[in-house]
């Protein structure tokens, strides 16, 4: 009962600050929220009504973990049988359990995915960013995101169509892989459903020591218009030359969806 | 009573004190790869916990609002007519998978058999309204995706569910305690009087989520684990090979642990890098076991018993993502 509350108040906080988006899509918000609400309704009330949850005592963490394993978790380990031995082994492990559940969900502060998960998950490999493509030639570049110009740059779209397009994006630094020292990205990461399945997805800029101007992970907004691209082992043929490249703070929406 | 709901109440408030206190500005300093194996950790619980609590939710009405008789007469007598007819029942009821496990431990009380459960469980995940519209809206029918997904999750359900039928005593199949559990609530039919219903089933929502939600916790935290420690680039290179594209998506569905509500418009993302067979076999095999799946069902079912559907549900669904590999 105590991980429902620490799940149901971790929601609830992260909706009323506007940080859900932080790991799931918004189309699950409503559903997310009302399930949250509901689920938080019946434990209060089932603190009403579970004989032995009587609020007599402080509210001790530990004392009321020991509760739940009472009340709740027959499932797990009265199939292991067991004496008083493996009882508190159990018993210890459940508070294990409730204990890191409340520091990842109340604690840690919310955090964006950084550039240790770009690493393993291949910049721009995924066809989310291939999918759009074909569509977004011939439109108005205005409104490009990243993930636009990212699409546009994997799917060839070739040196004359990106001459004289400007562009004006805001993303994370995350460096290249082939060649770090001269090319960094500018990245964000594609949401289809949380944040378990982001794609990173990002524009490959040239500008030798960029490291000394820029961390990575830190966000920067850029406008500019599109080169070919001079490092030599980049794999990358056109690279972004942003005329203005300034350091901002992370957005309210840090994923693209 | 009143004592015990503001006691609840009382322990909410302390909560988002501690998560306010707590929200300060930046980041914790911790290096990237823990703060990234929380964040992804994290999002799997946020993800699938509405889906629990709804399940939990309908479970708790079934046991205690439907009448055992009812349910009776509805359903055929005949096992496999009974078992096809359950796999379709997730037709009524859209919870995903995550949502499934404590429905059908309230199946199981209500006095539905093991292999039944079994069948309810690989198939409602699949035949429901909601994974089949999400489906149509990122393939449509292209290459047989969406048709192979329904008529493949129909027939390995069922087919698990047959097998399961023939075990010899599959009461034995299910944890010791659980099936303690229901032996104690067979015969007896939904209490009277709904003052007595509601109490009865806050109690089980109660339980039923201390059951699940370690579990629940421990499944995310191992798929959060794998995602930051295994590099996907390897998955992805084997994509365009007939049989790894099926091998590899389906261990992808298995470390990824995402909803089948949903995983259509995650696995579109590769659409075009695998062959059909692979996105077939990962919406089919990805939504009956991944490895969060695992763990809430070890709550109910034995490690062999499990063991015996994992075994059964990848060869069938390998078999399936050939096949289609094979007609595409």
């Amino acid at each position: 009962m105590l991980l429902s509350l620490v799940g149901v108040v971790a929601i609830v906080w992260l909706a009323l600050t506007g940080q859900l988006g932080l790991y799931i899509h918004p189309r699950y918000f409503e559903f997310t929220i009302v399930m949250a609400v509901i689920a938080g309704m019946a434990v209060v009330a089932a603190f009403a009504v579970v004989p032995g949850a009587e609020p007599d005592h402080d509210h001790d963490h530990v004392h009321g973990h020991a509760h739940d394993d009472h009340v709740g978790d027959p499932g797990i380990q009265d199939a292991r049988g067991g004496g008083s031995g493996t009882r508190a082994v159990w018993a210890v492990l459940s508070v294990v359990v409730v204990a890191a559940t409340a520091v990842a969900l109340l604690v840690i502060p919310p955090a964006t995915l950084t550039s240790a998960t770009v690493a393993q998950r291949d910049l721009n490999a995924s066809a989310a960013v291939a999918e759009e493509a074909p569509e977004l030639v011939g439109t108005d570049t205005a409104g490009f995101t990243v993930k636009d110009w990212a699409s546009l740059l994997r799917q060839g779209a070739g040196e004359e169509y990106f001459a004289g397009k400007t562009a004006d994006i805001t993303g994370f630094v995350t460096p290249d892989a082939d060649d770090p020292e001269n090319v960094f990205y500018i990245a964000r990461f594609v949401v289809t459903c949380c944040a378990v399945d982001a794609q990173p997805v990002g524009v490959p800029v040239y500008l030798p020591g960029w490291q000394h101007d820029y961390a990575i992970d830190s966000w920067v907004s850029a406008t500019g218009g599109f080169g070919p691209n001079p490092s030599g082992t980049s794999a990358q043929a056109i690279v972004f030359e942003p005329a203005e490249l300034t350091a901002v703070d992370q957005p309210a929406e840090p994923y693209v969806y | 009573m009143l004592v015990g709901v503001l006691a609840g109440a009382a322990l909410v408030g302390l909560l988002l004190v501690l998560r306010t206190v707590t929200a300060g500005p930046g980041g914790a300093g911790l290096p990237d790869r823990v703060s990234d194996f929380v964040t992804l950790s994290v999002s799997v619980v946020i993800e699938s916990l509405p889906f629990v609590f709804l399940g939990i939710l309908i479970s708790a009405v079934v046991r205690f609002w439907v009448p055992d008789r009812w349910l009776q007469r509805v359903m055929p007598r005949t096992p496999w007519l009974r078992r096809v007819t359950i796999s379709l029942v997730g037709v009524l009821l859209p919870v995903c998978e995550c949502g499934n496990v404590p429905l059908a431990r309230g199946f199981l009380m209500k006095g539905f058999s093991v292999p039944e459960a079994m069948t309810f469980i690989l198939a409602a995940p699949i035949l429901n309204p909601v994974t089949i519209v999400t489906t149509y809206q990122a393939f449509g029918w292209d290459d047989g995706i969406l048709a192979g997904r329904i008529i493949g999750g129909f027939v390995i359900a069922n087919l698990v569910g047959w097998l399961f039928s023939r075990h010899p005593q599959p009461w034995s199949l299910l944890t010791p305690s659980f099936e303690a559990a229901c032996r104690a609530e067979a015969g007896h039919d939904a209490p009277a009087g709904q003052r007595v219903r509601l109490r009865r089933a806050v109690v089980a929502f109660a339980e039923e989520t201390s059951t699940m939600l370690p579990a629940l916790v421990v499944g995310s935290a191992i798929a959060g684990a794998i995602q930051v420690g295994i590099s996907r680039d390897v998955l992805v290179a084997l994509g365009g090979n007939p049989v790894w594209s099926v091998l590899a998506l389906m261990a992808l569905a298995f470390v990824i642990a995402i909803c089948s509500n949903v995983d259509a418009f995650f696995v579109l993302a590769f659409g075009s890098t695998f062959l059909p067979g692979g996105v077939v076999a990962f919406l089919v095999f990805g939504a009956m076991i991944d490895i969060k799946m695992l763990t809430l069902l070890r709550t109910t079912f034995t490690t062999k018993a499990l063991a015996l559907l994992v075994t059964v549900v990848a060869l069938a669904s390998i078999a399936l993502g050939f096949g289609v590999n094979l007609l595409a």
